[in-house]
């Protein structure tokens, strides 16, 4: 795909809609979803489990580097993975070939519930991705704007 | 690729760090980490062997300036800098917004820098990108080692090009132009980003911006 995708306040309504439905659904705790280089796209649920843009950048990492296990027996990929721990889990899934799903989930369900309602919401998900705006973000800003401060100090 | 949620009012932007073994890319990002307000960054994940070599990468999310009433957010990655871990760097090195090309300022490590700036090229060119379309800077790595080549020879070596990258003599173990190449990387994508498509790339200078004498500065940086 090309072009900076966009997320309207419409689209992240939308996709809150339909994360909420499936956490509810799954009784899971929180659900992310991100692109395949890492980036957050929208999340849902307990904001306070711990920092999301990690959880994003390790998960990427993951399912990127479990793709040539998969590719050892025949697969394109593993479409999803499932991180078993003693009180929290992990699960994700692919959305499509940009985006993957990740659902955090405790000891209220179970790893089956989980998968079962995945796959709808990521389906829903991805016809939501499939239509945002990419043709020009909108957002004009000019040299000046960006020049006033230093982006980093130390 | 950069991410703008009107909801949030976040725009996200990610920068890697490249080069050879051993240049100093974690380095940088350590630098950053301990000397960054800590209320603008979250923690720095290190996916190390037990010999702290890279393994797979570094990670250091960061809070930026607020443009036009977004936050701005950079995610800055590492990749493993060992010639084995190609796979892992091409990895790391999808949807970039930015680069940071780390070479090594020893003698020695001139022919690594080559190896590995042509294997960005190649990496970049599998993703059907070309360097020039992606904001980057050079850093000129270790300029406090005694046995290290002079600068201009480091810009025919690795800046010989027509449109030629800004960089920067830096040591990064002291944080010497550490901050300014990364807030240079960050101007020239948020230039990109823009709606002015038409900003040039800033000019580079004639030669790497220098390391400031070892003075007392400002904010009092001593490591």
């Amino acid at each position: 795909m090309t072009g900076i995708p966009v997320l309207t306040i419409e689209d992240v309504a939308t996709l809150d809609g339909v994360l909420g439905d499936f956490l509810k659904k799954a009784e899971a705790e929180l659900t992310v979803v991100i692109d395949r280089g890492g980036n957050v796209i929208s999340q849902f649920g307990d904001r306070n489990v711990t920092d999301v843009t990690i959880i994003a950048a390790l998960a990427a990492g993951s399912f990127a580097a479990t793709r040539e296990l998969a590719r050892r027996i025949g697969e394109v990929e593993f479409n999803a993975l499932y991180h078993q721990g003693n009180g929290s889990h992990m699960f994700m899934n692919s959305v499509d070939d940009d985006n993957i799903m990740i659902t955090v989930f405790g000891p209220r369900t179970t790893v089956g519930l989980v998968r079962f309602y995945s796959a709808a919401a990521a389906q829903n998900v991805s016809g939501i991705l499939k239509k945002l705006q990419r043709n020009g973000h909108g957002l004009e800003f000019t040299a000046a704007d960006i020049a006033a401060a230093p982006i980093f100090t130390e | 690729m950069s991410i703008i949620n009107y909801a949030s009012r976040e725009i996200q932007f990610k920068i890697v760090y490249y080069g050879p073994a051993l240049c100093g890319k974690t380095t940088n990002l350590s630098y950053i980490h301990q000397r960054i307000n800590p209320l603008n960054r979250g923690d720095l994940v290190s996916l190390a062997t037990a010999a702290d070599r890279t393994l797979f990468f570094d990670f250091l999310p960061l809070n930026a300036v607020v443009i036009k009433g977004f936050v701005t957010k950079f995610q800055l990655y590492t990749v493993p800098g060992q010639v084995i871990y190609n796979a892992t760097r091409q990895l790391v090195l999808r949807s970039a917004d930015g680069l940071c090309f780390v070479a090594d300022s020893q003698w020695e490590k001139m022919e690594e820098n080559v190896e590995s700036f042509k294997n960005l090229e190649e990496n970049l060119a599998k993703q059907n990108v070309a360097l020039d379309e992606v904001p980057c800077v050079l850093q000129y790595n270790k300029r406090d080692l005694p046995n290290i080549a002079p600068v201009n020879y480091m810009e025919y070596v690795l800046n010989n090009r027509r449109k030629r990258l800004q960089s920067f003599e830096v040591i990064s173990s002291t944080g010497q132009n550490v901050f300014a190449a990364l807030n240079a990387v960050s101007q020239i994508l948020l230039h990109k980003f823009s709606k002015q498509s038409d900003v040039p790339q800033t000019v580079a200078p004639p030669v790497a911006i220098p390391v400031q004498p070892a003075l007392p500065q400002n904010e009092g940086v001593s490591v």
